[in-house]
This record gives C-alpha cells, sequence and structure tokens, in this order.
C-alpha cells in the first residue's frame, strides 16, 4: 500500500514537473527568440520650418486689446519659421482663399497686403464693407501672421466670413 | 507487462528529467541571463490607407487628410485675460482594422479653465471603478468626419476599457490606457510584533484624465512657446500597444520584450489669448454650446454672399505684369486702354471679385512712362463685372469709349470729373449705370 501511495505521489510530482516544463519551456522559446522591434517611425523634422508661407485653419477670431485706442482688431499668430523667402530678389503672390491678392507690398523680410469685403443682404444690399490689413513677416526664428481691421462690426462680419470659408492664405514664389 | 511498465516508468524518469532540464533552463536565463530587448513603437499621422499622396490633394483634401495625429490638443492659455481658458484634446483613430478613410474617428474632451498636473490629486480606486469612469469635469465630444461633433451618452467613452485602432507604419494596431501605477507602503502592526514591517500595495489606474494633464503640461513647457508646433511625446507610461495578427485575427500583446516604448506626434496649438467664441474650440463647440461667444454686444453677421473688391489703377501688377494694356492710335494720337490678357485671365478665374477702376489721366505714373490715355480699347472691359468706373483729369479732355468697351460689365457707376467729355459712351455700354459728375 506504501509503495502504491509513493509512486502515486511520484507520478503526480511527475506530471506537475512536465506541465510546468511545458509553460516554461514555451516561455523560454519566446525569450529565446525574443528580439528588439522598431514599428514605425516618426518623422516631425520639416514641421519646424516650412518651404513657403502657407496657413490655413477653419476660423479666425480678432481681439482688441483694451488698452489701444485706436478701435483696432487683430488676429496675430506665431507660425513656422519659413526657410529662403526673399521678396528683394524673388517675385511671389500672395493667395488669400483663391483670391489672388493685388498691390500687395513685398519687401525683403515681410509682405503686406490689404483686402476690401463687401457683405451682401439678401436683397443685394451691401450691409458691411470691411477693410483687413494682412501682415507677414519672416524672422529669423518664426514668421509671424497679423490680420487686423478697424471697428467691432467688420470684424465680427470677417469672423463669420473665416467660419463660413476657413482661412487659406499662401505666398508662392513665382518661377 | 512487467517490461512495458518498467519502459514506461523509464520514459516518465526521462522525460520528468528533460523538463526540469527545461526549467533549471528557463530559471537561468529568464532570472541570470542580462540580454535586454527593447520594443519601440512609433505612432506618427493616421492617415487612410485609401487616401492619395498629399501631392494629388486639393487645398480643401488636405486640410482635411493630410494631417491627423492621434493626439491633437488646443490650449488657449488666456494669459492677456481676453476670453477664457480652454483647453482641449483629441484623439484621432480607426474603427476597424482595415484603416480606411471611412473608418476615421476622433474622440475628444475639452476642459474650461487651466488645468495643471499639480492640481491632480491621485485617488486610489478600485479597478472597477478606474476601468469604467471617465474624469468628471470634461465635456466630450465625438465625430466621425472631422467637422460634426457631438457629446452624450452614444459617443465612445474615454475609459481604461476603450481600445482604438491606430495605424502604425500602414499596419493596424490597437492602443490602450490600462496602465498603472503602484508601490508598497511598509507599516508595523501590533501583531508583526515590531519584528517585521507589514507591506500594503497601492495601485494608481491611470486615466485620461492624467494623459490630459501631462499633454497640456507638455505644451505648456514646449520651447518654440506659443503657435502651432508639433512635439513627440512618450506614452509608454500609459499605453499598451498590441500589434495586429492577420492570421488569428486577434491584437497580440507583446509579453517577452523587457522594454517597450511608445512615442507619438502631439501636435498642438498653444495661444497667448483666452478662448473668446466656438469657432476657436477644436470641436467647434465649448460647453457643449455651438453658439458660445462671450462678447458684450453681439453683432447680426447673417448675410448672403460676400465678394473681395478690386481696384485697378494704372500701377495694378499681378507677378510683376501690368494690368492694363495700352494699343497707341494715330488717328487719336493717344494711348487706348483695355485690360491686360494677364488681367481678363485672372478675374475669369475669380468670379465672385468686385472690380472697381480708377483712372487718372494725368498720373505721375503714365506720365513718367509718357502714355497718354485718350479713351478706353474697344472690348476694354468685355466681361468683366464692375462696379465703379472713375475717370479724373486736371483739365478739360474728351475721352473716347470705343465700341463694346464696356460691355457685360454690368457697369452700377461711372464717375468723371467735369471737365471730361465722354464720346461713345452708347456703343460702349449695355446695361444702366448711374453717372457721377466729381
Amino acid at each position: 500500500m506504501k509503495k502504491v501511495i509513493t509512486m502515486l505521489i511520484l507520478y503526480l510530482l511527475s506530471f506537475v514537473i512536465i506541465v510546468v516544463a511545458v509553460f516554461c519551456g514555451i516561455r523560454l522559446y519566446k525569450e529565446i527568440k525574443a528580439e528588439s522591434y522598431i514599428n514605425g517611425s516618426i518623422d516631425i523634422s520639416n514641421r519646424f520650418t516650412q518651404e513657403s508661407f502657407n496657413y490655413s485653419s477653419t476660423s479666425a477670431v480678432f481681439y482688441h486689446d483694451l488698452y489701444d485706442d485706436t478701435d483696432t482688431y487683430s488676429f496675430e499668430k506665431d507660425l513656422l519659421k519659413v526657410e529662403n523667402f526673399d521678396g528683394a530678389k524673388k517675385t511671389y503672390q500672395v493667395i488669400l482663399n483663391d483670391y489672388v491678392l493685388l498691390n500687395t507690398e513685398i519687401n525683403a523680410g515681410s509682405v503686406f497686403a490689404t483686402v476690401d469685403m463687401d457683405f451682401y443682404d439678401t436683397s443685394g444690399n451691401i450691409i458691411n464693407s470691411a477693410v483687413m490689413k494682412i501682415s507677414v513677416k519672416f524672422l529669423s526664428n518664426k514668421t509671424t501672421l497679423t490680420l487686423a481691421t478697424t471697428g467691432k462690426e467688420n470684424a465680427s462680419f470677417l469672423e463669420q466670413y473665416f467660419a463660413d470659408n476657413g482661412i487659406r492664405l499662401r505666398i508662392m514664389e513665382i518661377l | 507487462m512487467k517490461l512495458i511498465k518498467t519502459l514506461a516508468n523509464c520514459c516518465l524518469a526521462f522525460i520528468t528529467v528533460i523538463a526540469v532540464c527545461v526549467i533549471i533552463a528557463f530559471v537561468y536565463y529568464h532570472y541570470f541571463v542580462k540580454d535586454i530587448t527593447t520594443g519601440t513603437n512609433y505612432i506618427d499621422n493616421q492617415i487612410g490607407l485609401d487616401i492619395k499622396k498629399a501631392d494629388d490633394l486639393t487645398d480643401e483634401e488636405k486640410d482635411e487628410f493630410e494631417e491627423r495625429y492621434f493626439i491633437e490638443a488646443n490650449f488657449y492659455s488666456n494669459a492677456k485675460n481676453n476670453g477664457i481658458a480652454l483647453q482641449e484634446m483629441k484623439l484621432n483613430y480607426f474603427t476597424d482594422y482595415q484603416l480606411m478613410s471611412t473608418g476615421y474617428r476622433s474622440t475628444g474632451m475639452q476642459f474650461l479653465g487651466d488645468l495643471k498636473q499639480e492640481d491632480l490629486r491621485l485617488v486610489e480606486t478600485t479597478e472597477e471603478q478606474a476601468n469604467r469612469d471617465e474624469p468628471q469635469n470634461f465635456t466630450y465630444y465625438d465625430t466621425t468626419n472631422g467637422i460634426n461633433w457631438d457629446g452624450g451618452k452614444l459617443r465612445t467613452q474615454l475609459n481604461r476599457e476603450t481600445a482604438f485602432v491606430i495605424s502604425i507604419d500602414g499596419k493596424p494596431y490597437q492602443i490602450q490606457l490600462d496602465k498603472t501605477y503602484d508601490w508598497t507602503t511598509y507599516s508595523r502592526q501590533w501583531y508583526t510584533l515590531w519584528i517585521w514591517n507589514k507591506p500594503t500595495k497601492h495601485i494608481i489606474y491611470y486615466n485620461y484624465l492624467n494623459v490630459f494633464a501631462d499633454c497640456m503640461q507638455a505644451i505648456r513647457s514646449n520651447s518654440a512657446g506659443y503657435g502651432d508646433y508639433y512635439i513627440t511625446v512618450d506614452l509608454s507610461e500609459y499605453f499598451t500597444i498590441r500589434a495586429f495578427d492577420s492570421d488569428s485575427g486577434k491584437y497580440k500583446t507583446d509579453d517577452v520584450t523587457d522594454i517597450i516604448k511608445s512615442y507619438s506626434v502631439l501636435k498642438f496649438h498653444y495661444d497667448e489669448n483666452g478662448a473668446r467664441n466656438s469657432t476657436q474650440s477644436m470641436f467647434k463647440c465649448i460647453d457643449c454650446n455651438p453658439k458660445y461667444d462671450i462678447s458684450d454686444e453681439q453683432i447680426d453677421t447673417t448675410y448672403w454672399q460676400e465678394r473681395m473688391t478690386y481696384t485697378l489703377n494704372d500701377t495694378s501688377k499681378l507677378n510683376g505684369a501690368e494690368m492694363f494694356a495700352y494699343r497707341y492710335s494715330e488717328v487719336y494720337d493717344g494711348y487706348f486702354l483695355s485690360l491686360s490678357m494677364v488681367g481678363k485671365k485672372l478675374f475669369a478665374d475669380m468670379p465672385r471679385a468686385k472690380v472697381n477702376i480708377m483712372l487718372d489721366l494725368n498720373s505721375e505714373y503714365l506720365a513718367a512712362k509718357k502714355i497718354k490715355v485718350v479713351g478706353l480699347d474697344y472690348n476694354a472691359f468685355d466681361g468683366l463685372e464692375i462696379d465703379t468706373l472713375t475717370i479724373k483729369s486736371n483739365s478739360p479732355v474728351t475721352f473716347y469709349l470705343l465700341e463694346k468697351s464696356l460691355n457685360d460689365t454690368q457697369l452700377k457707376t461711372l464717375k468723371h470729373s467735369g471737365g471730361i467729355v465722354l464720346d461713345g459712351l452708347q456703343g460702349a455700354v449695355n446695361n444702366e449705370y448711374s453717372e457721377v459728375v466729381i
């Protein structure tokens, strides 16, 4: 009887050892076979500068400085540095939402433009005429964009226009 | 029979010995071999596999498809105290492993105020509670097209049970916020008889509040300051990434690699201003209100149509080319003016443009070029919609309008100096207009 019990314990122990060994073996195989890996890649190196000026957004909100008594409302934005802009040597075209802007003042490191926009009611009458000044300055570490208008009403209409149509401002080099 | 039994026992003993060897090998390799494997996951742009190359996309399509990073954030700090502090974060992902643009989805969270890391209190909760609950005091939004957002119960829940499908190198992976932060404290109890300290394990189940606060802190501390930028953040502390096994159709956890790092691009907008109205939100909604506006005076900006106004004069140029062309006439001993081909092409492409024309017959520009304008040429502005034509002169002069020079222009107002006599007006314009002498 004692021998039978001993044999049973031995069988049980062997079974447990074999089961544990199976799990250990699988794990050991995985660990030995494991290799370092890399999935995917990230390349945002071209996200710190841009070749040409291109700004797009779904809205623009004009702020009025409390200490400013000129009733100016402006939208200011710091953007990525633009490489190789040279208004003195190259020719550029300024495009706002598919409208090519004429009479732009293009200097060595800056662009100024004026946009006149009329808004009509459903009867075809002009309900607002807004003048917006665009200023883009290409600095050594960033590009600054400023849109400015006078008066809260003009600012509100322009905000509505940009909320409806988005804003896509491009300064393209003409080759 | 006895022989078979003996053989079986020998086999069992042999297998057991081998099993023991395997166990010893495993223990040795696992605990004593110090080889380290590392896995690195880079989460870049989440563009559907069916999206064309960027060069083939229109500007509008580029806005929609070209940039779609896993984490995007919007932070109005209100440093200028001209609005409200607003923090937003959205996660862009796919709903299935096919990674098509039809499977796009974004889920976002919005906080009105300036949430800082130091404001967070790490609270121990039960695992069930941590997995189920979303962070409080946030507004949540969901979208499938990136334009129309909605909140409520039927959106994707941002809790620890939510797993997103993302694209890494064009292959599907699953990402889930399921990691924890745990530590052990030791304290003496009466029953330990001052002999040993009883260990107590503490577990903090991370949730999206931690991720949100860390992203805002990363934005706040970015070296470029205010603006629109990209940084790479390390999500290894929070997220587990599982690769999709196309054979079994399962997402498999990597439980072998020693160190797994997961990096993602964080695209953000960081603003010095405060948010003023809902158009500034990435969800086009603030506090679940699409008409949110803190302006004290509301202006009705309802309009039917907008038109860009161009005022052309003799100095107007496009890409260095003059907008006006001049043709010399020996009969009239002067030049007839018309819109150049560059100008005609430009305005043909911009049908909503409204044009005013300003002619100063005594301008310095024309004088310098020795151009004496005597009138408008045949079909000078044919088809170009003109709002106001202004002709100015300091001295009495006859200004000739050749045939159809203002045909189909829908001219509204013709302004001219008192000394100018307009010749040929009837054959030049084919619509009614008002004439103003200035």
